[in-house]
Formats: C-alpha cells, structure tokens, sequence
C-alpha cells in the first residue's frame, strides 16, 4: 500500500483482532469515507509451524498434529495426512472403513459450512442466523461424536482403516437429523431468497471472477459459484466416491449471494451422499487382514518415496505432499491449504467496496486462518 | 373534548399544579429507568424466543433481576478514558445524550386519568407545539451519539459517527413529513390534542401510509437494526462505544433504550389512537382512572416489542443502501402521504 495517505483519506487497520475474521489476520485499508481504494492483507499471526512439527513426530503422532491445522475440518486433515501415507506405503484400506470415512468426511463438511454461513449471518448484521446453524451444527457433532468419541479434534483415522467401528444404532440416530436438516436447509434456502435486505447485501457484491479465481487458486465453493466444475470428489476421486452418486454444486454469478447457495447445495448433497453411505455400507473388517495395520500400529516405518494426495475439504482443495526417507517419521510434509489462495483474492475484492462490505465478503469466504497460517 | 384537558381543571387545583407537574416528572424519570430495564430484559427474552434459547434464566426469576446485576456490574467497572480522547466531549456526551432523552420525555404524555368525565392527561408539560418540540429533542439525542464517537478519538467510533449524521440527515426528513401529515389532519402541533383528536378513528387506518414511514424512519432515527450502521458489532466494533466502558457506556446504552421506549409512545400517540377509550369505560369511577393509561401502555409495549423482534430477524443495511431508501423510497412516499392527509381533512373537515 501506498504510503501517501492523501486530506480526505485514512488508514483503517482491520485486525489482527477484529469480530469480523475467523482468525488473526490483518487488513491494511485506506478509506476514502467509506469507500476502499486500497488494501492490503498481512498474515501469519497465528502460524503454528505444523509443517516442522510433523517432521518431528513420528505418522502416528502426526495424525493429532494435523486435527489442529484447523481443527473445524479435522477429518478432512486427517484423510489427507493418512491418505498420503496409505500411498507411500500401498496400503489398501477395506471397504467398510473408506465408506466411515466418506461418513465422517461429509458430516464434516455439513458441519463446517453450517458454522460458516452461520458466521456469514452475523457478518451482515444477522446475529440469529448464528444461532439457528449453531443448533443443526451442534445436531451434526454429536453423530460425529458418537463414533469418534471428540467434538473437533478426532484423531479418528488410522492408517488402512479408522479407530472405531460406527456405533449400534447409528444410522437410526443419524437418519432424523439429516431428514429434519433437509426441511430446515429449505427454509434457509426460502428464507436467502425473500429476504430484501438479504439479497441488497449479498447480490452483486464481492464478484469473483471465473479467471481470477483460477489464477489465483481459489478452490472449494468460492470456486465453484464462479461456474467452474472443479471438485476433487469428481476430478481425482478417493475414497469410495467413484460408486457414489452425487452432482457438483455451482453457481454462475460468482458473488456473495452465489457462495452462501453453493454452499446450501452442498449440504444436500452431503446429505444425498450419507444417505447412500448408511444404505450401502458393507459389513467387513476394518482394517486389511493379515497386515500390521491396526487400531494401535507399532511404531512403523514408511518405504522412501513422494507422494501428494488431495482431498475435497468443506473449503476447498486440501493437499499435502510428503517425502519419506524410510524412517517412522516424515522427512517433509507440504501442506497445501484451501485458504491461504482464497485469503489472497480478498484484497482485490474488497478495493471500490465499503466496510460494510469488507466484512460480508470476508465472512462469505469461510475461511480458517489458523489453516492458512498453519 | 379537545379543549378539555385544558379549560376543564378545577379551580381549586391550579395552585398546585407545578407542584404535581413535579411529583408526575420525577415518576416518571424513575419509572423510564425501570422501563429501559423492562425493555432491555424483553429484549433478551424476546431474541432468545426466536433464536430457539432461553434468554436470561439464572439471576433471579425468569431472569428478571439480570439487569439489576449488569448494572451493578458496569457501575464498578473502571472508568477508562483513552489517553488520546477529547476529554470534554468524551465525558460529558452520555450525560448529554441521558439529558435530551429527559427533554423528550417531559413532552410526551404517558397516560391519562378520567375523574368524573374529565380527562387530566399524564403530561410534565403541555405545550402547543409538542410534536416540533419531541422531533427537536430526538434529533439533538443523535448529537449526543456523535459526541461520543468524535470523541473517543478511534477511527472506529468516528465512521460510526459519520453514518450517524448521514442517516440523520436522510430519516428526519420523512420522518417530520409523516409528522407534518398527522398535523395538518388533526389541526394542532399538541400531542396531547393530536392523540385526543383521534377518538377511536386511529391514524393509522387513515394514513397507513405515514403509519408504516413514520415507523421505518422511527426504527432508523433510534439507530436500531437494520439501521443500527453506527453500532455494526461486526465491522465498526461496536462504533460509537467502542472507547466506552463502566457507567458512561451504560448512560449510552440507557439512553438508547429509553428513545426506543419514547419512539414507541410517539407510535401508539400519533397513530394507534392514544389512551382514547370508548366513553363508558372513561366514564367509570374506577376504569376510568387506569383504562387509558393501561391502554397506551399496552400499545406502546406491542409498539416495542415489534422494534425488538425486527432486531432479531432482519439484516443490516449498507450505509449507502440506507441513504437510497430514506431519499429515493421514504421521502416520495411521504410526500404521497402528505398529500393524501391534506385532502382526507378536507374531505372530513367539511
């Protein structure tokens, strides 16, 4: 940003501690009145050093490390760390748990984008609507804790399986609380769409545009309103996501309004996709047979080798590339997080917008700064 | 009966009358305080309603005595003034803002009695030009809100000002026009005349219109959602407080509540009819003594409790967006009002 700071101008630092972020980050704006002409994004205010963290724990102990990278999405963390390792190692993981694992990865990513548009509501002035998801949320983490035994940090996965087998009475529990979620993600739907002053805030602000988000590497629903059909679900399945039937939600107009309905697509089809997974799920062991692979592995040692492996995360591409030199711990890990791009095409956004709309643009991102900064 | 609260009073009363006028405006001064309480508990209760919790249940029943311990908690808070902060502004702006919520309320008549027939409106003062008077005072409670966020001396607080006065600007102009309307109806610049005027013929049946600009610029000139652009939690952090703590933010915060409670009587006085009651409720020895104030309270609560749930379930405007609608929407239509108020008293009045 430009030093010069002209009579009728000021510098507005948003942050680091601001209502209006997920997590520390700070925006630098200089306002004309009201109006941004310029702004400027710092961040690593919350940088944790997971990355040199994970090359001092053995694979085993990496797998609570990365729960924190951003502990809303855990288990997406967690199937990829474990994924990469499955890779290097050849381990095939058995039915029945890739499709827990579809389970919990969907739950996830309910629960993630209820918290987000939750947030997005308070953002706008909306503080209900915070309280409405925080309920549904809260519905969705306790199946989660049913199975997994924690609200958000898991460390649920194990490499070629999961920890726990799903509970007796599971599906029994899990079905009314998608079916009751279906008819209340209606009434949001419904309620997004009627509301003026909704829409006056929301359409046609902070348009993204299909090029700009490819160029800077926007992934997850922020792309996804923009009219690209890019999900790793569909484009690099893992998992067992190839048997499942399930379509890629997008929007063209690439704005605020279209971001919040991705992501309420999304949740129904996150619900299509549990209703197959509770309906198909195979009996069958956990973990291969005749493996060392287990609920406690011993300490193991992973052949050398490099590998990425990514995963479609509730916010985009999560990607992490491992180097191994043989030893039970990971000579280096990547990781490659969904918000650090998607932070990054904020600046641009926000400049000619307001500061009201700083916020609702921020907030409609749904992001994790924690992640971005790992 | 409109010249009755004035000729009607018994000699042998008007020795003592600014000594009742007294009594009536210390009451009232305490029971306003007791009502900001009121409306600050109904509004937690009402926001936990609609966002599927409780509200406060803990302190003491149905959570009532909740405000009794907040305030004792911002009564012992310490008193911190920024370093940098205009130290007369900053000091004296809540007392500025408690003052001319005050001012408001001596003009504003809270009920009426009815002995034997005649009615003793429940005013501190009664002047003839009321209505000028109360746009005035609530129009100066808004300097109060810029004083304090000038100065607070935070970027923060000051774009909470500056929304302040651009929605000042834009919502006291529909908002005296919807008045004016009232006005020229009635014939009278007194409330008092304008809520006897009405009988049972409400003003909102005859100028829905102005009923409904007069309550969107209403909500906007007491700065609550979706018009509270200078609070904006979110974005501003608060705004025009974001500097204040203790007591002087609870003077704030009163005073804001108590406009909201004013608002609401100006609502149920100029539109919903008053205390007016059918005559042979007034004419009852006893109904008539607590019918018509019961009746104005009644109305001034659903008038409240509307503001307060409208808080919960809708948005906030762009500062822009606000300007729009007050200049573009709020200012023709009342202007439409104006017009067909002007022509509907000359229809009645011949």
């Amino acid at each position: 940003m430009e030093e010069f700071v002209g009579s009728d101008e000021m510098i507005l630092h948003l942050g680091p501690q601001h209502p209006m972020q997920p997590g520390p980050f700070r925006l630098n704006l200089k306002l004309k009145g009201e109006t941004v002409v310029d702004a400027d994004l710092e961040i690593g205010f919350i940088h944790k050093g997971i990355e040199k963290i994970l090359e001092n724990r053995t694979y085993l102990q990496g797998i609570t490390i990365v729960d924190r990278i951003c502990y809303l999405v855990a288990l997406s963390n967690e199937e990829c760390f474990v994924g990469c390792v499955e890779k290097l190692a050849g381990i095939e993981v058995p039915e029945r748990s890739q499709y827990i694992r579809v389970i919990m990865g969907e739950l996830t990513r309910i629960q993630s984008h209820l918290l987000g548009m939750g947030e997005f509501g308070e953002f706008i002035g909306f503080v209900s609507m915070f309280m409405y998801t925080i309920k549904e949320r809260e519905e969705i983490l306790s199946l989660i804790d049913m199975v997994t035994g924690a609200r958000i940090t898991h460390a649920y996965l194990r490499f070629g399986g999961v920890r726990e087998d799903l509970p007796e009475g599971f599906k029994e529990k899990a079905l009314p609380v998608l079916n009751s979620l279906k008819k209340t993600i209606d009434d949001y739907e419904e309620m997004f769409h009627t509301d003026s002053i909704y829409r006056e805030r929301t359409v046609g602000v902070g348009t993204l545009t299909a090029d700009s988000a490819k160029a800077l590497g926007v992934s997850g629903p922020a792309l996804r309103a923009t009219g690209v059909d890019f999900d790793i679900r569909k484009a690099e399945p893992y998992l067992v996501y190839n048997d499942l039937d399930f379509k890629v939600c997008t929007e063209t107009a690439g704005d605020i309004f279209a971001r919040i309905q991705v992501r309420l697509n999304e949740i129904r089809e996150s619900i299509y996709i549990l209703e197959q997974c509770l309906d198909q799920i195979p009996s069958g062991p956990l973990f291969p047979e005749n493996t060392p692979y287990g609920r406690r592995t011993p300490v193991m040692r992973v052949p050398a080798g490099e590998v990425f492996h990514r995963v479609e995360d509730p916010r985009g591409e999560m990607g992490m590339y491992m180097i191994s030199d043989g030893s039970d711990k990971p000579y280096r890990v990547k990781v490659r997080g969904p918000f650090f791009p998607t932070l990054q095409a904020l600046p641009p956004l926000i400049i000619g917008t307001t500061v009201a709309d700083v916020a609702a643009i921020s907030g409609s991102m749904d992001g994790c700064t924690s992640e971005a900064d790992r | 009966m409109v010249e009755s609260s004035i000729i009607a009073i018994p000699e042998s009363l008007v020795p003592f009358f600014p000594f009742l006028r007294g009594i009536l405006g210390l009451a009232l001064i305490g029971a306003i305080f007791v009502g900001a309480m009121g409306a600050v508990w109904i509004e937690r209760k009402l926001a936990g309603d609609i966002q599927r919790r409780y509200g406060p249940i803990r302190v003491g029943k149905f959570g009532l005595l909740q405000l009794v311990a907040d305030a004792i908690k911002l009564f012992t808070k310490e008193d911190i003034i920024p370093r940098n902060a205009d130290k007369l502004l900053f000091k004296n702006a809540p007392i500025f803002m408690m003052s001319s919520v005050f001012l408001m309320l001596v003009a504003i008549p809270v009920g009426a009695v009815f002995i034997d027939g005649v009615e003793y409106p429940l005013a501190v003062t009664e002047m003839d030009i009321s209505v000028l008077y109360i746009e005035a005072m609530s129009a100066i409670s808004i300097f109060g809100i810029f004083m304090m966020a000038y100065g607070s001396n935070n970027k923060y607080s000051l774009l909470g000002a500056f929304r302040n006065f651009a929605r000042m600007v834009g919502y006291e102009v529909p908002l005296g026009i919807s008045m004016i309307a009232v006005v020229v109806m009635t014939g009278s610049l007194n409330i008092v005349e304008i809520s006897q005027a009405q009988g049972l013929h409400w003003n909102i049946f005859l100028q829905p219109l102005g009923a409904i600009v007069f309550f969107i610029a209403l909500m906007a000139d007491m700065g609550r959602l979706p018009f509270d652009q200078n609070e904006s939690e979110e974005e501003l952090v608060a705004g025009w407080v974001t500097e204040y703590s203790g007591m002087r933010f609870g003077l704030g915060f009163f005073a804001e509540y108590i406009h909201m409670i004013l608002g609401s009587f100006l609502v149920a006085l100029l539109f919903l009819g008053g205390w007016n009651v059918p005559t042979f409720i007034s004419d009852h020895a006893v109904l008539g003594l607590i019918a018509p104030t019961g009746f104005l309270l009644l109305k001034t609560a659903l008038v409240l409790c509307t503001i307060v749930m409208l808080r919960w379930a809708v948005p906030r405007y762009r500062i822009d967006q606000v300007v729009d609608l007050s200049w573009k929407r709020l200012l023709p239509l009342s202007l439409i009002n104006l017009v067909w108020a002007v022509g509907l008293g000359l229809y009645l009045g011949a």
